[in-house]
This record gives structure tokens, sequence and C-alpha cells, in this order.
């Protein structure tokens, strides 16, 4: 394949309506006669409902209905296989109040004015109020489950020189996305189109349908641009149903925007994490055992499991491992994969205690990693389709200036200002979604993609007019990219940073069939301009088709003309890897963080300066958007490693944080100037171009390298993130 | 939000007649708005005065500054003689919000814009300043950002504004008209503490309506600066500041006016410890003894504690800053 | 309807039917304003935010929201000329002002040069904050800003991205600030 378009750093192709607000978001849609829903949420996170008075709010202005578990209709559970979704109760569904928002009602009006107003004025009182469960000690409700182990790692930790025995924390996370979660529903009496806030619009409309009790062709699911979701949005939330069926019975179309404040609430946040490392080595470095066992917190109805030792068994080599996880209720609404779930507050603890371990050793931390490279993923015992950590750890060391390092703390200055170096390894899976495309070649000269996926500012709108522009040659101006409709091919969920390495096979496929049916369109018919030739001497090239002998071709567009038709069309599908059973080959992305702080301890105000970051995951497909990926994963982790905790008021269980003024997340000022570098070795095992995927990985190990760059600097190790003041005032 | 009723008032005479029972005036809305969203603030009419012609910065006679109650914040920060005469009011202003609140935000509204407790802002929590008599949630409950000078045992909530601890430290007056008439009160007195009355937060009686704020002439010599401690680089308010104005002599201190923010019910002064400072050398071992007279009533709550620490360091930099190289 | 259509046309207030407070509401206001450089004469329910006017009243969604309480900058117009928040003033408090929304800067056939500067330097992911970052951006253009990097962050810090677009972003401007 002539490589013209692939590994370009493209601008997005869909900029020109970002930057101008043309770009159509959820709630930007408006339809006539629409109404406006504003759902209450309980002022109690444990108890019931006694009594729900709306008579004032619906004699005010405007009020059209208030819904509530008497009226709003039927809504079912989707049943188990139906797909994902993290709160499986459906909204209303009984009087019990689990959690702190729980929603409780739902005031449409003509306005959201309006709306608003009767809300604040609809009574609810409750009964059998308890104190809530919100504490922050987490300890498991049942027994651990061991998701890895092998050797003897209570053994070989007793017999070894050398040990670290620690446990680190990470706080509740909100993803607050700058969209907020909405749903614009409409209902015909038969159709229900919702406009989501979604990663997923299959995932979406199979298991909206069967919340509302229809056929899933009776749900069409709409996201055309997307204002983020770091995972928050993968999966339906209970203000979809109450959207959905608020159109059903009042059959006007119905606008929903959950507040920022019931974003904390009713959407999903990164649980709490509690997870005891044991490390042992000799003392030469090499590691005799690695135990990790995590905690985290859970809603008081659905599972959830965060799965922090993710990356744990293949990170590094060791002989005597054990991974396990637990979980733990709480009266707290459920939790949800955000960005990087697992690995991400993983690597946090099991990162922090490698630091914690090179410093038991006296041994530089980069020199440790190194040591306990593996040859083969000893996890799942099978080989690495290609990993370059030790690359990562080594250029980034190069770039960052690490030989300059004096190891003692608090002896970097720099302008006055002490300085604080830290590293940390990441690591991410990589894997394939089930993915069909549909690819159309006009008669105009253009191409058209088509595929039920989303772009939510990863840049899959460009990606794919790349890979079409990569098949056909057909200039990526000319490709126009359909995504965001159930209606389309169904795309893969965007989430697990696997789109780009999913919709490869199934665009090139369909490209490929398209290109197929054209060149048998240029040779069918006495009319055609390579009538009576055989379609095997000939190929697609350039957006012409040409002799394979050689000599100018027609461009493929005169050949439809020529045979009066308007499009030729081809579908591809992609199939899954994520979730195999016996995979052959150990398939992750790899990475080095290494980070300076800035601290001055006379105001005691700690900086991030700069990071370097070198990513090994596979060919890049545009540069441009994945290095903006990174740059933003680093972003946020600063942000969870110097601010981010959802706080929980242990009387009222409520967020007591619940905005953006109160869960601080980093502003431009709080960026640090960030050096990306991608190597460059094509993971064909993944797909044939090779690209994994990189809207994670940058996330993982920013925290770890952080904390390692604080406690040089200061003295002080954190482990319970946030790394606030308050923990470093004694430094 | 309630509906409400919406007037213009486009003179103070007019601002006036409209003012009475429940009604708010509104100037940059940052926080009225704000809290008319939560629930915090119900009037039944609003004012705008936006309009009135008093968004000007003047000199006046004894070289003094008078800033309009509707001077907007990133224009008062940006004047030339607020730039060069008052460079710890033009800093602190700087501190606070962003571009485009200091765009909004006015002299007076800054005057009066509310404690960031978050039980005062959400009506389901308990809060003795919002509804007198409820209890209060911070107590015990979420208090990392709230004060611990000032506090009592009915509110602990901290005052949140950068302008406002700058104007204590120049020793601002504020201007006020009412229907009895106009009256000045020097800054020191405009704040009450919040004692068993915490909803009465200032001596502004009902209807009255602040017209300017103005500040002495700046004292020949005198330099000063102001200090933000938080937790974000930008855009969040202080967990603790220091406002501090001062003439160093030969290495001695002839006069300072120091001004807390963050940790106090109000833009927090402490004359002993300005009093302690005076004609001592500008020495950290001088700072760190005021630092603790400033701190030495400190109460913390549940979560606070550090701010006592974070607040001396806060103060004796900000010292260091004004003193050095005088 | 688009909403450039919309805002030529409307010079009356013919809002769509849903955006007029119905008969009963009691109280209502009259503003007369003008939205990218058309003159508009509404009567809003007084409560209306400029930031809900503009979005669902007018049409012009572009301007977005976030939080709705001044904390994320997503909603950042230009009134008379500067920057401000348009969720935290009522459209009521506008009267004679002259808005600037995303969708008066540029069009996508015509981009203001900061729009351009942010699709070249790629100043967004998600693009959900950027008709408010670059609102802010082109006020900031006009503003006593220093030279450096980190003066551009320091003025730009009351727009959030949660995609964490930032370094692009401030790369954007200054390359707009550096063409004079
Ligand atoms: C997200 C956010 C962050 C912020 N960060 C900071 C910060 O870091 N530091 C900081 O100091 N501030 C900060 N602020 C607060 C901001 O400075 C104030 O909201 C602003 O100064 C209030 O001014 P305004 O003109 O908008 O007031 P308005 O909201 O119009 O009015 C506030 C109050 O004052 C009354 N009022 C207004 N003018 C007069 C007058 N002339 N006479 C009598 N009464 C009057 C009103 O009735 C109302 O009760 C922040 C605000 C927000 C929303
Ligand atoms: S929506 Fe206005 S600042 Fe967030
Ligand atoms: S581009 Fe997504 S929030 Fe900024």
């Amino acid at each position: 394949m002539a490589s013209s378009v692939l590994g370009q750093a493209l601008p997005r192709i869909d900029g020109p309506l970002k930057v101008s607000g043309s770009a159509e978001y959820t709630t930007d849609r408006i339809f006539e006669n629409m109404v406006y829903a504003v759902p209450i949420g309980s002022t109690i996170a444990n108890g019931r409902i006694a009594a729900l008075d709306a008579s004032q709010a619906r004699a005010m202005p405007g009020v059209i209905e208030v819904f509530h578990r008497g009226n709003v209709g039927e809504l079912y559970k989707a049943s188990p296989k139906a797909g994902m979704i993290d709160e499986t109760r459906p909204p209303l569904a009984d009087d019990v109040i689990r959690y702190y928002g729980q929603y409780v009602a739902l005031v449409v009006a003509e306005t959201f004015e309006q709306a608003t107003a009767a809300a604040s004025c609809v009574k609810v009182t409750y009964a059998g109020v308890d104190a809530p469960n919100v504490a922050l000690e987490l300890s498991a409700d049942d027994e651990p489950n061991e998701v890895d182990r092998r050797g003897d790692p209570a053994a070989a930790y007793e017999a070894s020189p050398v040990k670290v025995d620690q446990t680190y924390v990470t706080p509740a996370e909100t993803h607050n996305p700058i969209e907020l979660h909405a749903t614009v529903a409409t209902y015909d009496g038969e159709q229900f189109t919702l406009y989501e806030t979604t990663q997923s619009v299959f995932n979406h409309r199979n298991v909206m349908s069967e919340i509302l009790g229809v056929p899933r062709e009776n749900v069409r699911v709409i996201v055309k641009f997307l204002g983020s979701g770091f995972g928050g949005k993968l999966w339906p939330w209970p203000h979809d149903a109450l959207a959905a069926a608020a159109a059903r019975e009042l059959r006007r179309p119905v606008k929903l925007v959950v507040t920022r404040k019931q974003m904390f609430e009713t959407v999903g946040h990164r649980p709490r994490t509690q997870q005891r490392v044991r490390l042992s080595a000799d003392r030469d470095g090499t590691l005799t055992s690695l135990r990790h066992e995590s905690i985290n917190d859970a809603g008081m109805l659905d599972e959830y499991d965060e799965n922090c030792g993710e990356a744990t068994p293949y990170l590094y080599g060791t002989p005597n491992l054990l991974v396990t996880s637990a979980q733990t209720r709480r009266n707290i609404g459920p939790p949800t994969a955000m960005r990087g779930p697992g690995a991400v507050p993983g690597l946090f603890a099991t990162e922090s205690a490698y630091d914690e371990l090179a410093l038991a050793l006296d041994m530089d931390p980069v020199q440790l990693r190194l040591r306990n490279e593996p040859t083969r993923d000893q996890g799942l015992d099978i080989p690495f389709s290609s990993r370059h950590y030790v690359e990562c750890l080594t250029l980034g060391s190069e770039k960052f200036g690490w030989s300059e390092r004096s190891r003692a703390v608090g002896s970097m200055r720099k302008d006055g200002v002490i300085l604080g170096w830290g590293v940390s390894g990441c690591s991410w899976l990589a894997a394939r979604f089930d993915a069909e495309a549909r690819v159309e070649l006009l008669a105009d000269g253009s191409a058209r993609v088509a595929m039920g996926t989303q772009d939510i500012g990863t840049g899959t709108y460009t990606v794919l007019a790349q890979l079409v522009a990569e098949a056909t040659g057909i200039p990526h101006e000319r490709v126009v990219v359909e995504l965001g409709d159930s209606r389309l091919p169904p795309g893969p969920t965007s989430g697990g940073s696997m789109v780009t390495a999913s919709v490869i096979p199934a665009v090139l496929g369909a490209a490929r069939e398209a290109m197929k049916s054209a060149i048998e369109l240029a040779t069918s018919g006495p009319q055609a301009p390579f009538a009576g030739r055989d379609a095997g001497d000939l190929r697609f090239a350039g957006g012409r088709i040409v002799a394979r002998r050689g000599g100018k071709g027609v461009p493929f567009d005169a050949a439809l003309r020529k045979a009066s038709v308007s499009r030729v069309s081809g579908s591809g599908k992609g199939q899954r890897t994520f979730g195999q059973e016996h995979p052959k080959y150990s398939i992750h992305s790899y990475g080095a963080q290494f980070v300076e702080v800035a601290w001055q301890p006379e105001i005691a105000r700690l900086r991030v300066n700069r990071v370097v970051t070198v990513i090994d995951a596979g060919r890049m497909i545009n540069p441009r958007l994945a290095r903006n990926q990174v740059e933003g994963s680093v972003v946020m982790g600063v942000g969870m490693a110097l601010f981010e905790e959802t706080r929980y008021d242990p009387r009222s269980g409520a967020p007591v944080n619940s905005n953006l003024a109160d869960y601080v997340v980093a502003t431009h000022a709080d960026a640090p100037h960030i050096d990306v570098t991608f190597l460059d070795y094509p993971d064909t095992e993944l797909n044939e171009l090779g690209a994994r995927g990189v809207g994670e990985i940058g996330l993982a190990g920013i925290a770890s390298a952080i904390a390692a760059a604080v406690y040089h600097a200061t003295g002080v190790r954190v482990r319970t993130l946030p790394i606030e003041i308050e923990k470093l005032l004694s430094a | 939000m309630n509906a409400f009723a919406f007037t213009r008032a486009d003179s103070v005479a007019g601002a006036l007649r409209a003012a009475g029972g429940d009604a708010k005036f509104v100037a940059g809305g940052t926080t009225l708005v704000d809290l008319m969203k939560l629930g915090v603030e119900n009037p039944t009419t609003v004012i705008d005065i936006s309009r009135m012609p008093l968004a000007g910065v003047s000199r006046m006679p004894d070289n003094g500054l008078q800033i309009g109650a509707l001077a907007r914040n990133a224009d008062v920060a940006h004047h030339p003689d607020v730039v060069n005469g008052y460079p710890v009011l033009s800093q602190a202003l700087l501190a606070g919000a962003s571009a485009q609140l200091r765009n909004m935000a006015t002299t007076g509204g800054n005057l009066l814009q509310r404690t960031r407790c978050v039980a005062f802002r959400d009506t389901a929590m308990a809060c003795n300043k919002r509804s007198p008599g409820s209890g209060c949630a911070a107590i015990g409950g979420f208090n990392r950002n709230l004060a611990i000078l000032g506090t009592s045992d009915r509110c602990i909530a901290s005052h949140p504004s950068d302008q406002n601890v700058a104007l204590t430290a120049l020793e601002a007056t504020v201007q006020i008209s009412g229907p009895k008439g106009e009256r000045s009160v020097p800054i020191g007195d405009f704040y009450l503490l919040p004692g068993d009355t915490p909803e009465r937060e200032t001596v502004l009686e009902p209807g009255e309506l602040v017209t300017s704020v103005t500040v002495p002439p700046p004292a020949p010599g005198a330099k000063s600066a102001y200090l933000k401690l938080r937790d974000r680089a930008s855009y969040e308010f202080a967990l603790a500041s220091a406002a501090v104005v001062a003439i160093v002599r030969g290495g001695t201190i002839e006069r300072v006016r120091i001004a807390m923010g963050g940790i106090g019910t109000k833009p927090w002064r402490n004359l002993e410890a300005e009093a302690a400072l005076h004609g001592k050398p500008a020495t950290a071992e001088q700072f760190a003894k005021a630092a603790q007279i400033v701190l030495s009533d400190a109460k913390p709550q549940s979560q606070n504690g550090f701010k006592v620490e974070l607040a001396k360091r806060c103060l004796i930099a900000a010292l260091t800053t004004v003193t050095q190289g005088a | 309807m688009s909403s450039q259509a919309f805002v030529s046309e409307a010079v009356a207030p013919t809002a769509p039917a849903n955006a007029q407070p119905p008969a009963t509401a009691p109280k209502v206001v009259e503003v007369v304003f003008t939205v990218n450089g058309n003159r508009l004469a509404l009567v809003v329910d007084p409560r209306a935010t400029l930031l809900d006017t503009l979005r669902e009243t007018l049409g012009l969604t572009g301007t977005k929201k976030g939080c709705d309480h001044g904390q994320c900058g997503a909603c950042t117009v230009h009134v008379n000329g500067r920057r401000v928040n348009s969720c935290l003033s009522f459209a009521a408090m506008h009267d004679g002002d002259e808005v600037t929304t995303i969708e008066g800067l540029g069009t996508p056939e015509n981009l203001h040069p900061m729009q351009a500067a942010f699709v070249e330097h790629d100043g967004y992911q998600c693009g959900y904050c950027t008709p408010g970052q670059i609102m802010s951006a082109a006020a900031l253009l006009s503003e006593p800003c220093g030279p450096s990097n980190a003066d551009v962050a320091e003025s730009m810090s009351g727009n959030i991205c949660r995609c964490g677009a930032y370094q692009n972003i401030v790369a954007a401007i200054q390359s707009v600030r550096t063409q004079g």
C-alpha cells in the first residue's frame, strides 16, 4: 500500500465545524414543540421516599407534568446480555434510596426556566433514613477474587533481603467532561429517536430498547459530536430512560440536560481504590515476588470490579505473583470505567511501590525497571506481539536528561526553587472490538464511509477519512465520513483506546470491496472503459482504474458515470480480539513518563514543570491527533495527582464538592510543558497497519511519576492521592 | 429559580426608589445570578444597576483614589493609577476568578460577594447563614476551604474575596447611599463577624447602595504586594492570601499594614501584628513573630488545620517580598 | 432551521413558539440588543440567562453550557467587545448591548484567524470547550497580556479544557499574536 496519507499529521476534517460552533452536539438539538425536563435527585443517601407532593409544582406556569414512580410508565431492566449498563435498576423503579442524588421525580415544562423553578417546589419527604455508608476505609465485603497467581509469593517475600509493603489509595474521581450528559428524546408513537451523549450508539440502542420494552428497530440513537466522556458516557444512565419515558408519555420532544452537580451523583465515577502492594527483591534488584491486592467501592446493587491488577502480571518479570481484587458496597451512585480503568489507579500503586523499592535498594529507578524486563508475558505465558518498553525508558531518560539527576532528596535547585524528578512506566491493553463499515465510491469522484461509531474527540472522523484515502487514493478531503448513528453499520464503542485498531480491518475491507465493484463495473457492458477485459487484469490505484500492465487508466468516477451509476459500495468487517479466551500474543502498549516538579517550601507551592513521555503504541495513523491524546492525558494526570477527589459528606452521603470550583481540575496555568515521542513499531498482530491506540496510556503512570518526583523534591512519600498542600507542609 | 420582577435603574436615586423589601441589586451578576440558580438568593425583584454612571476610577483632591461601585474588576486592575499607586490591589484583583469574570465583576459586587462554603451554597444542607437556626453542616463536614479566624459555633464560613483583602490593607472606605442619606464606613468596620448572626455579613442596611470605594493616597515610599496560595495555579479561591503594604527605611519597618484572606470570616487584619513590626528590622525572625500573632487565635476545623501553617508561610513570604531590597 | 438563517431573519421578536414564556407567566421583560450584528427585540423571562437565550431561544447553539455557574468558561461570548461568562448574566441585563458569539466570529467557510489557528494547531479534541476558548482567545488579543506562553496560559485559565489540549491552544493563540 502506497503510504501517502497514513502517518501524516493532517488537521482534523471536522475542525472547521468545531471552531465555528457549527458542530452539532446533543444539547444543540432544538425541535418544534420541544419541552424541557429537569430531574430531581434525593437529598438522602439511604432510606426511602415516604411522600412526594407535586401539587404546587404542577400549578406553576408552563409545567406540563411531574413524573414519578406512579406515572412514568413502564421501564424495564435490560436483560444481562442486552449490553453494558452500570446501574441496572431502572429509574423510579421503587421507593428505596440507595445513594444521594438518586432520581425521585422528573419535572417537564415548556421552558427550562419554568422546569427548574418547578423542580425546586416538588416536596419529597423521606422515611427510614439511616446513616449512609460512605466510609473511606475499604475492606472487602466478600472473599477477594484471585485474578492471577504464580509461584509462591509469600515464601519468596519472606526469603528476600529487600522488601516493600505499602498501601496506596486513589480517591473517587468524577469524569467531568465539559459537555454535560444529556438526552433529547423524540417518540412518534412507535419510533424513539434518542440524541444522546454516548460513547457507544449500538450498546445504547440495544440497552435502551429493552429498558423501554420495544424492539431494537424502534430505537435509533444519534450522536454526531460528543463533548468527550472519558468513560462516563460509555453506557446508559438513568436520565436517558427518564427522558425517553417523558417523550413517550407526552409525545413531544424532550430535552434533558444533567447538571454539573448531578453529574457527580448519577453518571458514575472512578471508584475509590485501596491497594496493598508487597514487593521483594534480591540485592541486585531482581524482583523475587509481587503481590497486588486491591479493593474498590461499588454501588449497593450492582457489581463493579475496577481490576487494578490489569497490568501487574505482565509488566515486569517475577516468578512469584499474586493479584486479587475485591469490592465493598457503598451508598454512592454506581462507579463506572474512567479513562484507563484498572491500569491507571493500579499503576499508581505498583509503580509507586517500584520507586520505593528502588530507594530501598539504593538503585536508580530506571535501572530497576530495566533489570526486571521480561522476555514474555509471564501472566499468560505467551510471547509479546511487540514490546519496546526498554526503549521507552532509555530514550525517555535521554530526552529528559535523567543522567543528571542527583539522587538525594531536595538536592536539585534551579532559580531558587527545588526540583524533583520522577519516573514511571505505563502500559495499556490493545485489542479490537467487532466493527462493520460501508464504503461508497461516488460518481462525483468522492467517497463516503459509514460506521456506527463515535468521535469523542480522538479524531475518528479524520482517521476514517485517512483510511479510505489510503486504500483508494481518493484525496482525504473528498471522503465524507458518517458516524454516530445506530442506523449505520455497527461500529465499535469509543472505549479502551480500541476504536482505531477496530475500524482498520472493517474500513479497509469495505474500501477494497468497493474498489472491486468499481473495477468490475469498468469491465462490464459494451460502453465500459475496459469492456471485455478481465477484472483480474486491472487494479485500483490513486483513484483510478488502471491495467496492471501499465497505462494511464481512467478515473473511477468516469467509469461510474459511463455506466450511469451513482455509486458502488463495499462492506467490511473486523472481528473482536477483546476478551479472547486464548490469545496467541500478549498485545499491549507501553510507555515511560518522566516528570519534573518544582517545589517552593516557603509558600508550600508545588507545580509540575515538564513531562517527557515516550510511547510505544504501534503505528501512528495521525501523529497530530495521537500527540494531542497523550498531552491531554498528561494534563488529566496532573489533576489526578494533585487535585482531584470527589468527597462524600459522611453524614448525608452527598458528594459535597460537586462543582468545578470545588472539584478542581487542571487549568491552562497548571499544564506542564509536555514532550511526546512515539516509537514507531507497527504491531501487525493486531491489524494489518499495526496501529494500537493512544487514548488512555498517557494517563497511566503520570500520578506515580509525579508522586516519585514529589518525594525527590520534598522527602514526603504520598501514597494517598491527591497530593494536596497539607500533605507536604511537613516538608 | 423563582420568578421575579426585573427593573433597570439608571441613577442612584432611581435605584434607591426601586429598592426595598427583598429586592436585590444586580451589578455584574457573578455572585447574585449564581446564587439565584442555587436557590440561595430568592429576591422577588431584581434591580439592574449596571448602567448607573458609577464605573469611573478617579483621583480625589487629596490624591487618593475613588473607585466607582460599578467599575469592573478588570478595569480597576489595569488602571494606571492602581497599577502604579496600589499594586497590591491590582495584583489581588488579577489573582481572582478569571479574565471573563473580572470583566463582569464590579467593585461593589465584589465587596458583597458571599462565602463559597458548600453548605451555604446547597439548600439541602444546614446553614445558619442562609437559613438562621438550621445549624451548620460545615462544622465537622466539608470545611477544608473555610475559616480558622473569626469563626463562631454557628458559622465558620470564610470570606472569599481577594479584592477586599487588598482594600483592607489599604484602609479603604466604603461610600454608601441609602434612604436615609449618605454615609462612609471604613472597610475595617464594614464586615461583621458571624457571632450569633451569621446572616448579617456587613453593616449595609437593606435598600442601601454602595456607590464607591475610596483609598487614601499612597504613603510616600510605601511598597505593596499580594500573595495568594491555592491548590491549582489559577481560577481558584484562596486557601490563604496576604496583602502587605509597608514602608521600610534602612532595613527598619516604619509602617506596615497587613490583611489576610482565605482564613478569616472577613478580610483579616491584625493590628497587634502590625504594631509588633513597627520599628523592627525587616527580618525573617520578625516576620515569623508577626505571623505567630496573627494565627495565635486560630481555631482549626476538622479539615483545615493546615491553614495555620500555610497562612504563616504566606504572610512571611509576602512580607519578605514587600520589604526585600528596601 | 440553521441558527445563521434564523438570526438574519429574526429582526422582530419572532422566537420559536416554545421560547416565548406563556401568557400566564406573571413577569416578562423586553430586551433589545444586537447579536452578531443583528438587532433583535425579544420578550424574555427575566430568569433566562444570556446563555440559555442565545441557545434555546435564538438557536445560536455554538455557545456551550458546561457548568452554568461561571466555573468552566464554555459559555464565553463577547459583550461590547469583552469576554464574559454568558451563564452568569440574565438576558434582560443586556438591553442595548452588542453580543458576539462564536457564530459571529467566523463561519466554516470563512474562519476568523483565531479559529483557523485552532484548526492548524489542533487546539481541541472533543471541541466542546472550543467556542469558549476561541471567544476568550479572540478577546485576549486586545487585552493587556504579557508576551510569554505562561502569560497566555494564565489569561486563558478561565476556560477549562478537560480534554487537556492546553499546549496546543496556547500555541494557536501565540501564532495569531505573533502574526500581528
Ligand atoms: C467561578 C468563580 C470564581 C471566582 N473566583 C474568585 C476569586 O478567586 N477571588 C475573588 O475575589 N472572587 C472570585 N469570584 C467572585 C467574584 O469576584 C464576585 O462574584 C464578583 O466580584 C461579584 O461582583 P458582581 O458585580 O458580579 O456582583 P453581583 O452578583 O452583581 O452582586 C453581588 C451582591 O452584591 C450586591 N450588590 C452589587 N452591587 C452593589 C452595590 N453597588 N450596592 C449594594 N449592593 C450591591 C448584589 O445585590 C448582590 O447581593 C469568583 C466567582 C466565580 C463565579
Ligand atoms: S457554563 Fe458558564 S462558565 Fe461554565
Ligand atoms: S476540547 Fe474537549 S473539553 Fe476542550
